[in-house]
Order: C-alpha cells, then structure tokens, then sequence
C-alpha cells in the first residue's frame, strides 16, 4: 500500500527527489519507477519574444540550475524546432537523464512533440513534463520580474510532477473496423460513402422513412441554381444500394455503450406497417388512402396520405404508415391499401423492433431544423397564412413539390405579385430568437428572390435585411446579381408582420434613409433562423457529447479539431454542429469519414495511460466514482466489490479520485502526494 | 376601509368547504370609470370560488412605473402598497393592467438582492413592517393557475357560444417579459385560453400586443384615435364580434374614441365582464350601461342575454 498522506512540507530550496527517494510510484501504479533520486534536466525555451521578451531566461536557467539535484538546466530559442529536439536528446544521453522538465508553450501544442523527443533518446515518454510559462505566465504577466519569479514557481511545480512519475505504457485497445453514422441527410450520406468507399462497413440510421435530409426539400442550390434534387439523388442511389453500407431508415439510435474502437448500438426501428421485402414501391396504396395528415416534409402547404413516401425519388422507395391517422390503425375500419396491395405487403400488427450493432467509432450528422414558430409572435408565422418559412418556399419553387414549381400562396393559392423575404428572423436576435448568425439565409434568400423572379416575371421581390454577409466563394457576386436582377433590398429589422385583408403588411424601417417603411405584399418568406435538430440535441446529450448552450455539438477544439469531440470515437459532421451550407457540410463529412478512416488505418488504439487507477485493497466498493463518472469508464465489480476502472473509456478527468471518500481511487501521474509537492514548491 | 366580502364561517357555500382569499388590490380607475371591471370581478370570484379582500388603505400605484435609477420617490407610493399588503398574506391581486404593471415591477426591484440598499432606503422612509415577500398576481393568473382552466369551466353556467372574441392585451399586460413573467410578450394567450374556456371562440389577431394610443388621448387624441383604430380594424379582420381587455385605458380608447352609435363597431369587454356572464351573474350587475359602444344587442343576438 502506498503512502499517500500530505508529506510534510520540505525544507526551503531543498530537491524534492531527495526528499522520498522512494516517491517516484503513483499510487495504484504496479510498473515500478526510479529507486535512486532522480535526475531532472530543465529545457527553458524563448520562443521567440514571445516568453524570451518577458521572461528573463538566463536568469530563470540560473535560478533553476541552483535547485539541489538538477542534473542539468539549459536555454534555447525555440525548443521545437530540430535542434532544439536534439539537444534534449543529446542531454538524456549525456547525462543519463531520468526526467525532463521543458519550460514552454502549453502541453496541448507541443507535449507530444517534447514526449517523442525524449522516448527517441530511450526515455519513458510520462517522464516528460511541460511547465507553461506562455500562455499561463509571458502572455499574463506585464511586469518582467513577477513573470521570471512566476516562472521560476511553475517550473518549480513541473520539477515536483515530474519526479513524482512513474513510467507508463499507452494502452492499447482493437477497432472494430466498422462505422455507425446518426443521420441520413447530406452529411451522414457523404460521410458513408467515403468510409464504405473505403471498404469498410457503415451502419447508417435515419429517423425518417428516407434518406436526404433537408437537402431534398430544396429546389436549387446557391451560387450556382443547379438543381438540388439532381446532384443529391446520385448520392441517395449510391448509399441506398452500396454493398458495405447497411441503411437502417425510420430507425433511431436508442442506446450506445462501449468505448472508441468498441461500441454497442441499440437501434430502434419505428414500425412501418409495410413489409420491407414483399413492398415493390408501385405505389398504389398511396393513391388510394383515404387518411390524411399535415406533411412536416412539404411544410405544412399540403396534406399527405396516411401511407406515405416523402418524395418519388424516396431511397429506400417504401412507405410506411402514419399511424396516427390511419384509420384501420385507429378505427379498425377502412383497410383499403391491404386489399389493394398486389403483394400483400402491408403489416398492420407491425411493432417496433430493436437491433444490435457493433461498431468501433460513430460520427454524429443529426442536422438542423427551423426555430419554432411560436418564438416570434410579431411576425405572424403560423398565425398569419401568407407568412411561410424558407424551406416552405423551397417546397414552392420544387417541381416535385405540392405546386410542381408554381409560385402559389398558402391562402388562396394566388400567385402572389409582391413577395418580402425577411432575412434574420430569428437569428441575430437575442430578445426573440437565437443570438448567433445562422449563415445560410442571406444567400438563400437571394437565391429565392432571384428564383421567385424567373418564376413570375412581373412580381416584385424585396428583401429586409441587417446585413448581407456573403464570405464564400461566388457569394458576393451572387448578391450583386440578385440587386441586378431588380431585387429591392431594404435595411432595416422587421418589427411586424399583420394581416390587413388579403394581403399581408411587414412593417420595418430603411435605416439608410432614416424613415419607417410599411409593406403591403402578397406572400411573405422568413429566413427562419437555423437551430440544432432538437432530437440530435436530446440523443448527443444521452450519448454525454458536449454541447454548446445552444444545443449545437461541440468539436474537440475550435480551429485545429473542428470534426473531432473529446469523446475517444466520436465524430462531428453538418449542421448538428453549426450552420454551413451544402459545401462545407460536404466538406466536413468527408473530414470526419477521413478521422474515421484514420483511426480505422491503425492495428490497435492507443489510449493514454494518465488514467484513474483503484488501489484495491483500500478501495470499499461505495459507488461514489460510479457515480461521479461522466464516461461511464467506473464500475463497482458486484461480486469483489471493488470499483474496476476501464481504461479504454477514461478520459482522465480526475473527478473519481476527488469523489473517492477512501483514497482508493488515484489518477496516474497526478497522485495527491504529487499534487501536494507541488503545491509546496511553488 | 371596508372589506368588500367578509367571510363568516357556516356561510361558506357546501361545494367550497375552504375558500381562498386573496389580498385584492383595486387601484383609483376601478373606482371611478372602470367600475364593471371590479364590481363583476369581485361577484364572479365568489361563483368560482375564491374571495377578493380589499386590503385597506390603499395608494395609488403611480400610474407608470418609474424606470430612472436614482428616483426612488417615483415608485414609493407602488411599494408602499406591497409592505402594507405584506401585513396580510404573501399574495396580491390586481385587476387594471397598469397598476399590475407597475405593482409587479415595483415588487420585483424591492425583492431585487442586488438594490439591498436602495430597499434599505425605502423601508426607512416607509416606516412600515415589511413582514414578508408578497407576490403580485393579476386576477387571470389565479384564473389559470390557482384555478385551472379545468376548474372553471365547471362553474360555466352560461357558455358564450358562437361568440367571436379577440383578446387584446395591449402593453402593459405581459411587458417586460422577464419581470412579468406571465405570457407570450408578442402572442400572448392567456386571455384566449380564458374565451374558450368560457364556451367563446377566440379569434386570434396580430395586435394583440401594440399600442392602443395610452395616454395620447389626452393631448393628441388624434393619434390614439388612429392607434386605437389599427387595432380594432385588425381585430374585424380577423373575424371578431367583440374585443376583450383588461386595461382601462385600453378599453376607454378603443371603446369611447369612435362616433357613438355608429354601425359595425366591436364592443369592447372587460375581461371579468364576460366571466361574470358565463358563471352566472345576473345583467344589471355586468355594467354593459357604461360601455359606449352597446353590446347588448350582440349578446341578444348570440342568444346570452
């Protein structure tokens, strides 16, 4: 049993190491370590003015090298670059160094860099540590003096870590060489085809009853108007037949356990009604269903079937039944698509079914949907008929939709003379809607007024705007076509929307020309702001991914992980993560089919080894790290009641080791006798 | 001041063995124009089941609540109100949207932890016991929450059905959302839920919550003339036969602005007037003789009177 009890506290200026010779093990770690006082060399880099302009290095080497038991302590430039790296190396070697100390930048950028560094040069890759005297003391210390005595006490502090570490192996864990994508619109279908591309196989589950997404409800795309059914079915066609994809359509991820490399899928499949394999898609059923329901695909402008299919390009082409409003479902009567069905295809006891999958890592393309309706009162919308949604306007402009492509109002299906896009609504609006910019609207507004305007040559389009924001590529110049084009823009926030007879009034201002503007128009189309799909928001938080405080997924880091979370094995692609539009979503997918294949390239995964670790003698079996576990890594072994730590799912967060009321629980490398020292030495 | 309804045990109707009392504050207005908004408040309180007390000695709330920092003489006479109602329950009910308004707020900044000294202040000058930490509640909150939709529409004797009502809240009901906390700032619904309850078909309509003209009607009564309109035109469009408020400014501007007699105008209720005609209250205690525009001939229409 380790002595993990608060040492006491040591004598002024003295070497820690020589404090505990015997010190050196974690507690709960069984790989042995140092037995002599180990010998610590200290790397202090400048890099650059960056910590050099502040910091009086040669003075911190000096002051460092005075610490009793510093083998060796030296200064460069930049410890990263090559020679800096040799150095370090050369000083392992020369003398016989045991533990190494870099005083730098902080261990998310270069640890790694300085760990194989001194492994090269035959050194346990956990004996290295970082002090970061950049970001934690150069960067926030003005005053020279305070920042080299700052430093000197981080340093300090990495010194007492450091002979407190014990050599560690990374652990090791298999794949399972098999993907699960969560979501069949653009994204989830990119990122399949590139990991089944690959030759490896994809589970994908799509909540509805056929793949595509909100990318098959547009009718052309920016900046270009090519058709979006025309470049999206190609895709569908291809994941609906791939060999190494399995589509689960109308199912939902119920449950995910295991680790990255292995996890188990629970999957719920939503009865059909419709048997899969006798159903041919002719479609008969559907003509002659008497049931009806409000389609939440063609947003709400027409009724759909009871049996139903959302679209004639559907993969997979089968229906399935609402039954909600089916009125055998309900009444027991009717029954009319089962008599009808040349295959006898329909299933009426269908119930809901669930499968289990294994796969070893799972990218998360849940997608978006539109802010609920009720969130923006003063513009009508739901209240008012001629106030509809963009993607209600995409479904009048589609030649698939319920006017084949005639721009027709919702009241009385009039084709409206004097249409008004209100752009922002909702996004950019921290009193009704969302704070953020939802990106897409200001050029699929344009594209719409552009589309509006081929479409009824004499109506006029105008545009409410805050601002137009056009950073990609052909934007600007796409909304420089839409003014060309004779479309009227406004600037200014709408403050209402009303009806006055049969027309519908937006009230708003033009803040170039200082005055209130009232708008009498036929048909109005708001840019309704972009919000995480709230089913994605209820399954990332079940599945304990990070998400932001507006429920979008969170990537592992801003800039340099945007497709990873900080969840081992799981991935970010689409809107579920932000609002794009088509090609960066496309783009992203590809990026996170890219990570899994990555991951899928290895023989076995490594998993850092700065784990928790139980002490099981000590250890009571309470719960208590269960509990506090955030990974579900801790469990308490019924029968030994002891606590049993998977490696594999530990993130090293630590919080078992504080919630443990016994001290059984530890974390390798961070022990509190370490944790103490360092505190001491600071 | 007198208590409006004393209860005295043993007259407590079977069916409501405990009767609810509330503290009730009336405000200067329902005195005077707006008496039906509290005479049929009172009554049709007791058919459904709970008591207004009128608390004594009351003040004006101030009208408007005073937004400016450093005046905390504007909003005396609304705090004073509360520390008195304090001395009776923890609960205070308004009816007038205005003296709501502004009782709200003021007992929100008293409450406020980060104004202690500026409370401090006030209970000094006040000199009154603050006993305790009074919520103010406006009538249709006991409505719906106390009560229950479900509740009410038990005590409905007289369903308003067929009648088409648009519920106008103006701005000062549900305004600031955060401190009123009571409905939707821009579709609120509270009122509608009250219209269906009470058998009646609310219409919905898209100025629910904009100004009525307020107080321009003293100096500019031409422009709350044309306000007022713009919302009473809205309402018809939306296929109303009546409107209904709770505000007495409201109610006088959008009621007493237009050519008397003239044909096509939507009478305009008290909320608690149409309660009281659906639980039950005979016609002469409804006031309908102080509305300018006559609803009686639509309610005769619609089969209600």
């Amino acid at each position: 049993m380790t002595d993990d009890r608060r040492p006491e506290r040591a004598a002024e200026g003295q070497m820690p190491g020589e404090l505990r010779p015997d010190g050196g093990v974690a507690p709960g770690t069984r790989l042995g370590a140092a037995r002599h006082a180990p010998r610590v060399g200290v790397f202090v880099c400048h890099c650059g003015i960056n910590i050099g302009g502040v910091v009086r290095v040669p003075e911190l080497v000096e002051r460092v090298r005075a610490i009793p038991g510093i083998a060796v302590a030296t200064d460069y430039q930049y410890c990263c670059s090559d020679p800096g790296q040799q150095i370090i190396r050369d000083a392992i070697k020369e003398h016989s160094l045991d533990r190494v100390v870099v005083a730098c930048c902080s261990p998310t950028l270069h640890e790694t860099t300085f760990r194989r560094a001194s492994a090269d040069a035959g050194l346990n890759q956990y004996l290295c540590e970082i002090a970061n005297i950049r970001e934690q003391c150069a960067w926030v210390t003005p005053d020279r003096d305070e920042a080299t005595d700052k430093a000197e006490s981080i340093v300090r502090m990495a010194i007492a870590r450091a002979v407190n570490d014990a050599p560690l192996e990374p652990v090791g864990v298999d794949v399972n060489k098999r993907a699960l994508v969560i979501g069949a619109g653009i994204a989830g279908i990119q990122s399949a085809l590139d990991i089944a591309n690959a030759g490896y196989e994809v589970v994908l589950v799509e909540k509805e009853p056929s793949i595509g997404g909100h990318m098959a409800q547009l009718s052309e795309t920016f900046p270009t108007l090519d058709c979006s059914q025309c470049i999206l079915t190609p895709r569908t066609v291809e994941a609906g037949r791939h060999p190494n994809i399995r589509l689960y359509s109308y199912s939902e991820v119920a449950e995910v356990s295991g680790y990255v490399g292995n996890f188990k899928v629970r999957i719920r499949q939503k009865p059909r009604y419709v048997d899969f394999d006798a159903c041919t898609g002719c479609g008969l059923c559907m003509e002659k269903c008497p049931g009806r329901s409000e389609s939440s695909f063609e947003r709400g402008l027409t009724k759909q079937k009871a049996i139903y299919r959302l679209l004639p390009q559907a993969v997979p082409n089968r229906p399935v039944i609402n039954a909600d409003v089916c009125i055998y479902l309900q009444k027991g009567k009717c029954g009319v698509c089962a008599k009808i069905c040349p295959t006898q295809a329909i299933r009426y006891d269908d119930k809901e079914k669930f499968v289990e999958e294994e796969v070893g890592a799972i990218v998360m393309a849940t997608g978006y949907e539109l802010i609920d309706h009720v969130k923006m009162g003063n513009y009508g919308i739901g209240r008012v008929p001629d106030v509809i949604d963009g993607l209600a306007f995409e479904r009048l402009l589609s030649a698939s939709g319920p006017t084949q492509g005639e721009v027709k109002r919702p009241s009385d299906g009039k084709t409206p003379k004097k249409v008004v896009f209100v752009q922002c609504a909702g996004s950019r609006d921290q009193e009704h809607g969302m704070p953020y910019c939802s990106k897409i609207c200001c050029m699929y507004t344009a594209k719409q007024a552009i589309l509006y305007k081929h479409r009824v040559h004499d109506g006029e389009a105008y545009v409410c705007y805050i601002d137009v924001r056009t950073p990609g590529k052909g934007f600007e110049e796409f909304y420089k076509r839409a003014t060309d084009e004779g479309i009227t823009y406004i600037r200014g926030k709408v403050s209402k929307i009303f009806r006055r007879g049969d027309k519908t009034v937006v009230w708003t201002a033009d803040t170039l020309a200082g005055r209130k503007v009232e708008l009498e128009a036929d048909l109005v189309v708001l840019a309704s702001a972009v919000i995480a799909n709230p089913e994605g928001v209820k399954l990332a938080r079940q599945l304990k991914l990070q998400v932001d405080q507006h429920g979008f997924q969170t990537e592992a880091h801003p800039k340099l992980r945007p497709v990873e979370t900080l969840t081992g094995g799981f991935f970010l692609a689409g809107c579920g993560q932000g609002p794009k539009d088509i090609p960066e979503t496309v783009a992203q997918a590809s990026a996170a089919a890219a990570k899994v294949l990555a991951m899928f390239g290895q023989k076995r995964l490594f998993h850092a080894p700065t784990t928790a670790s139980v002490d099981e003698d000590v250890c009571v079996g309470c719960g208590n790290c269960e509990k506090t576990c955030a990974y579900g890594a801790v469990q308490v072994d019924p029968k030994r009641r002891v606590a049993v730590v998977n490696v594999a799912l530990c993130e090293g967060c630590g919080a078992c080791a504080v919630a443990c009321p016994s001290g059984a629980m530890s974390h390798n490398n961070f022990s509190k006798k370490g944790t103490y020292e360092m505190v001491d030495r600071a | 001041m007198t208590t409006a309804v004393a209860a005295k045990p043993g007259e407590q109707a079977e069916d409501n063995p405990v009767v609810e009392t509330y503290t009730y504050y009336p405000g200067c207005t329902l005195y005077t124009k707006a008496k039906s908004l509290d005479r049929c408040a009172r009554l049709a309180a007791e058919k459904v089941g709970f008591r207004l007390e009128e608390m004594p000695s009351w003040v004006c709330c101030g009208a408007i609540y005073n937004t400016s920092e450093d005046d905390f003489a504007g909003r005396i006479g609304a705090q004073r109100n509360i520390v008195r109602a304090s001395a009776l329950g923890d609960r205070l009910v308004t009816l007038c949207a205005a003296c709501h308004n502004v009782l709200k707020r003021a007992q929100a900044r008293l409450n406020d932890p980060a104004n202690a000294v500026e409370r401090q202040r006030v209970l000094d000058f006040l000199d009154e016991p603050y006993e305790r930490e009074v919520r103010v509640l406006h009538y249709l909150e006991v409505l719906k929450n106390d009560i229950g939709w479900e509740a009410l529409a038990r005590k409905v004797v007289k369903p308003l059905a067929g009648l088409k009502v648009a519920s106008y809240y103006g701005c000062l009901m549900v305004r600031p959302a955060a401190v009123l906390g009571f409905d939707d700032p821009e579709n609120p619904q509270v009122m509608d839920e009250l219209v269906r309850t009470l058998g009646g078909e609310p219409t919905g309509f898209d100025f629910k919550a904009e100004c009525c003209g307020g107080y321009l009607v003293v100096n500019r009564p031409e422009a709350a003339r044309v306000a007022s309109a713009r919302v009473l035109d809205n309402a018809k469009s939306w296929g109303a036969e009546a409107v209904v408020t709770t505000c007495p400014l409201c109610q006088y501007n959008l009621d007493k602005l237009r050519k008397p007699g003239k044909a096509g105008e939507l009478p305009v209720f008290y909320f608690t007037q149409l309660l009281g005609l659906a639980v039950g209250l005979p016609k002469d205690e409804l006031g309908f003789d102080s509305n300018a525009v006559d609803p009686v001939p639509l309610l005769e229409k619609r089969g209600l009177l």
